[in-house]
């Protein structure tokens, strides 16, 4: 569903028009089309300008462990929708719904959605 | 007689006179300002997590009804080709003025603040004063604003503006000689509506004018100003890609 909705927005603007905005970089390294979701176990967030980001090591089906950097918008943003410094540690259990980037290259994307271990979703959309 | 009693007897006289120039401020004029303060983001256009806004935002100033002539259109379709790789350090005008990086407006007698959170700040001089001669001014990224108080409206007259697309990548790509002039009013505690129109011969076919709304900011008690001190993208293949964390 969130897919399609994506879809639709980009459908609708960038992909017939240069339309796009991103502050800071152009979202033409995300392919929208895709979605992926991870579960997995936060080592870092970052609380940052242009963006900030969360490291989440999520385990392989083979036992392997593998670090995903995902990109969020910028901590003003965040603010914006009841986020703070403190809502996500080190150590926290997430679920994460991510769009891959274009190159299909595996370990980073953009962050669209976040669910804490008891199915909690983080962040209120506007 | 001597000079002393003179120049006593002018002084009531001078602040008369001077008052009525408007050389020194009235009070009363402060206090009829409207109050906007608070922090204030485009209709629609508050982001999500992502840094994206939701589905059906609306940019008013990314849409295909703009009049673009032919000029217009060879500048957009440019654009579109170099933007992939494209960074900006802020959003610019007039493209801040309908965006979701939430604004702030800083009523006094004399100016009008309207800053955002990526340090977008213009300054629109309401004393009275005109712009700068145009042998005197040159294009910057938000350019050079000057207004006046129409009862509760805020009329923004605004010129010198770089070529907005220069600054950020999705700009409307409009020339250095367009010309905006803003009307702003609250139209309810939690609403601020403006209607922008914009003429530049050298892009446009005919003025393009956009009504655009400003909502309270839900959770934003205070302006979140950071450095950019954490750009973790980088060019790979023609597009950004996300490179691990320095540790």
């Amino acid at each position: 569903m969130i897919a399609k909705r994506w879809l639709l927005l980009f459908a609708s603007s960038w992909l017939v028009l240069p339309l796009d905005v991103h502050a800071h970089h152009s979202p033409a390294m995300f392919d929208f089309s895709k979605q992926l979701t991870l579960t997995g176990t936060v080592r870092l967030f970052q609380w940052t300008n242009p963006h900030s980001y969360i490291q989440l090591i999520v385990k392989a089906d083979d036992g392997a462990e593998h670090e995903w950097s995902l990109e969020m918008g910028t901590n003003a943003y965040l603010y914006n929708l009841g986020w703070r410094p403190s809502t996500v540690k080190a150590g926290d259990m997430l679920t994460v719904t991510v769009v891959p980037l274009r190159s299909g290259k595996l370990g980073a994307g953009l962050l669209v959605e976040a669910k804490t271990a008891d199915g909690k979703t983080l962040g209120a959309n506007p | 007689m001597n000079a002393r009693p003179r120049i006593a007897r002018c002084v009531p006289a001078c602040a008369t006179f001077a008052l009525l120039c408007g050389a020194i401020p009235l009070v009363v004029h402060a206090q009829s300002l409207p109050d906007w303060s608070g922090y204030w983001i485009g209709e629609g256009l508050a982001s999500e997590i992502s840094g994206f806004p939701g589905p059906g935002a609306n940019y008013k100033m990314l849409t295909r009804d703009t009049p673009w002539n032919a000029e217009g259109l060879a500048r957009l379709a440019a654009a579109g080709q170099r933007q992939a790789d494209q960074k900006a350090n802020g959003w610019g005008f007039p493209l801040m003025m309908n965006s979701g990086a939430p604004l702030q407006f800083l009523v006094t007698p004399d100016e009008t603040l309207i800053i955002n959170v990526y340090r977008d700040v213009r300054h629109v001089y309401t004393d009275g004063r005109d712009h700068p001669a145009e042998e005197d001014r040159w294009p910057t990224t938000w350019g050079d604003s000057v207004g006046r108080w129409e009862g509760d409206t805020l009329v923004i007259d605004t010129v010198s503006v770089r070529n907005p697309n220069r600054y950020f990548f999705s700009s409307p790509p409009l020339s250095e000689q367009a010309h905006y002039v803003e009307r702003i009013r609250m139209t309810s505690p939690d609403r601020i509506e403006s209607v922008m129109t914009i003429e530049d011969a050298v892009t446009l076919s005919a003025p393009w004018v956009l009504n655009l709304v400003y909502e309270r900011a839900r959770e934003l008690d205070r302006m979140i100003n950071d450095d950019y001190d954490n750009d973790r993208s980088e060019v790979e293949d023609g597009f950004f890609t996300i490179v691990p964390p320095e540790e």
